[in-house]
């Protein structure tokens, strides 16, 4: 299972030679990962995001001297490369760069925080039905059926509706969707563990079921959260961006990336910078989170070595 | 004779599955001394593992239905989970057959060996790895400083059941009950576990289990055996005499079975005609009887208690009961 293949990665004798200290799974395919250009880079334009959402009054301080709700209604709809407005203002005169670099707070705060929560759920249900099976997993995985058989934009609608829209409760709104797939797959991973010999012979030691649990199954299927978790911000940050466009996410007084597209797409022929910057900004987030996903995906899972 | 430190009394565990209920184990007796080794022997899906397993109450999903396991005066099928806890891996500690799958893969060898005594005597990581490298030591694992820090898929099947042992030992359980723990392993590693079990039993004075179906590894290990057959115990007594003098014919025929150095060449194997029987529709009477060319009458009609047999075996056996010496072509 740890042995990668000789034809894929020629450069990892394996297992290690004698009188060296052995190289974990982790750091197998951490190396693994770090020899992947395309993921490494897609890592890079994560992170770079990440960065911009955790620094952005930061960055609008040093860079645009402006507030994202400023409104200069003398200089609206300004042309990108203006002075003191490099990527232009909006109807509104608002800053774009500005909004940018705020929008990137929702996108990437809602994003990590619903793949959070729906990792965190998922696994746990995963794990409780996996492990126990019979009437509990029966339970569990017709109710995760059920979440998944009505279609996930009606869901999202209801609970937009039931449930007023920030940073935090559209995550768990995204999230409380998300979790069944997540369930499903860590279920049919513990499956497959759990008769292993390992799991009798743990329980076996003494170890209580909440132990075997998190400290013995868990991380044999660490590797299936990981996976699914970074394809997963992707779609994510989509989501979001889809309810925001359709009135359904964070209020228009929040700037974020969806919410800047739906103000711009009355505009579009007149001003159409007010729609690439939005637009370019998700496609670019979700492509490099799909390929990074793709990376983690090739790096960590057993089954593709 | 002091009091024996495990004995099961009648244990019936059942597996309940759509096609009808399995009846694993139907009925075991037996009784374990402090510092002696017995050995379990029987063909596959005769019921010896499930004993072991219902013994650390780890059957699941079968139910044990009926039936006590005393094991130094408690009871151990009225224990609460939590108690249960207690005593297993503390109290009784269990090798498997597989090394192969037996450790987690996900773990460094040394962490997993010390995973006993943080359970049971909370001690730290530290602490833990320091007893685990003194085990590994024990059971003749070499640099095991260095190899605890080596991941399952880097020891040899051999040195994995030697890591198994040591996290067993860990503990100094009173009681250890190997389930063929050299099925897995090539002859010459067998060997080796088996000495190192010898040396356990004598430099811990642990009593062992040891569950096998291979006749030879009883005949070097153990001072009593006992002989299942369909979830039953058919034979039971002091190895020498059990494979001196037979007294159940499945006894028999196994021994029989056994290609032998010192006989005549071209000589054929006697194989035990016919199947193992179904656990689901036992068949009645004496659950041998249909491969037995010694049956009786009665065989097919009255179930047969292990009695005494001759000076010091017991027998469940019809014929044997009745006086008859096991003799064949």
């Amino acid at each position: 299972m740890i042995t990668p293949l000789p034809i894929d990665v020629p450069a990892v004798p394996s297992p290690a030679a004698p009188g060296q200290p052995a190289r974990s799974y982790w750091q197998q395919a951490t190396a693994r990962l770090r020899r992947n250009r395309i993921g490494v880079a897609s890592g890079v334009v994560l992170l770079f995001f990440v960065l911009v959402a955790l620094t952005s009054p930061l960055l609008a301080a040093i860079f645009t001297h402006t507030d994202p709700r400023s409104i200069d209604l003398l200089n609206t709809f300004l042309p990108p490369l203006s002075p003191h407005h490099i990527l232009g203002t909006d109807d509104l005169g608002r800053d774009e760069l500005t909004r940018m670099f705020y929008g990137a707070q929702v996108s990437m705060g809602i994003g990590f925080l619903a793949v959070g929560v729906s990792l965190t759920i998922g696994a746990g249900v995963g794990l409780v039905a996996g492990y126990y099976g019979g009437l509990i997993d029966g339970l569990l995985m017709r109710f995760v059926d059920i979440i998944l058989a009505v279609p996930a934009i009606f869901l999202f609608i209801l609970m937009s509706i039931l449930f007023k829209p920030n940073t935090i409760t559209l995550a768990l709104i995204i999230a409380s969707v998300g979790w069944g797939s997540i369930a499903r797959l860590v279920r049919g991973e513990v499956l497959s563990v759990r008769t292993r010999d390992f799991m009798v012979a743990t329980s076996s030691l003494g170890a209580s079921d909440l132990r075997l649990i998190l400290r013995h199954l868990l991380p044999n299927v660490l590797h299936v959260l990981i996976v699914f978790g970074s394809l997963y911000l992707g779609q994510v940050v989509l989501i979001e961006a889809a309810l925001d466009f359709l009135g359904l996410g964070i209020s228009p007084a929040t700037p974020s990336w969806g919410n800047m597209l739906t103000n711009s797409e009355t505009f579009f022929f007149h001003s159409s910078w007010l729609v690439i910057w939005p637009g370019l900004t998700i496609f670019i987030t979700v492509l490099a989170a799909n390929l990074f996903g793709n990376a983690i995906r090739d790096a960590f899972d057993p089954r593709l070595r | 004779m002091a009091a024996p430190l495990l004995e099961l009394h009648d244990l019936k565990t059942q597996f309940f599955t759509p096609e009808g209920v399995v009846k694993a184990v139907d009925g075991v007796s037996l009784e374990l001394h402090a510092g002696e080794t017995l050995g379990i022997v029987g063909e596959s899906g005769s019921g010896k593992s499930v004993t072991a397993l219902s013994v650390m109450r780890l059957q699941r999903p079968g139910k044990i239905v009926g039936g006590e396991v005393r094991f130094k005066g408690r009871d151990l099928t009225k224990l609460s989970e939590v108690e249960m806890r207690e005593i297993r891996g503390q109290e009784i500690a269990m090798i498997f057959q597989d090394p192969m799958t037996s450790l987690n893969p996900v773990f460094r060898t040394g962490w997993q060996v010390g995973e006993p005594v943080r359970l049971h005597q909370g001690w730290d990581k530290t602490r833990a790895l320091g007893v685990a490298v003194s085990m590994l030591n024990k059971v003749g694992i070499p640099a095991p400083e260095k190899r605890a820090r080596d991941y399952p898929h880097q020891f040899s099947g051999g040195m994995r059941q030697r890591a198994m042992i040591a996290m067993g030992l860990t503990t100094t359980p009173k009681v250890l009950i190997a389930d063929e723990p050299t099925t897995a392993l090539d002859v010459t590693i067998q060997a080796q576990i088996l000495d190192l079990l010898r040396q356990v039993n004598r430099e811990f004075g642990t009593a062992t289990i040891l569950i096998t179906h291979n006749l030879g590894v009883v005949a070097g290990m153990c001072e009593r055996v006992m002989v299942m057959y369909a979830g039953r115990i058919v034979e039971s007594g002091p190895t020498v005499d059990v494979f001196a003098h037979p007294k159940h014919p499945y006894t028999w025929s196994l021994l029989r079975s056994i290609p032998r150095l010192d006989e005549e060449r071209h000589e054929p194997l006697k194989p035990i005609e016919g199947l193992p029987p179904d656990l689901i529709n036992l068949p009645s009477g004496c659950a041998f009887h249909p491969r037995c060319s010694f049956k009786m009458e009665r065989c097919s009609r009255d179930v047969p208690a292990l009695t005494r047999v001759g000076d010091t075996q017991f027998a469940a056996c019809w014929v044997t009961q009745s006086g008859v010496e096991l003799k064949g072509a």
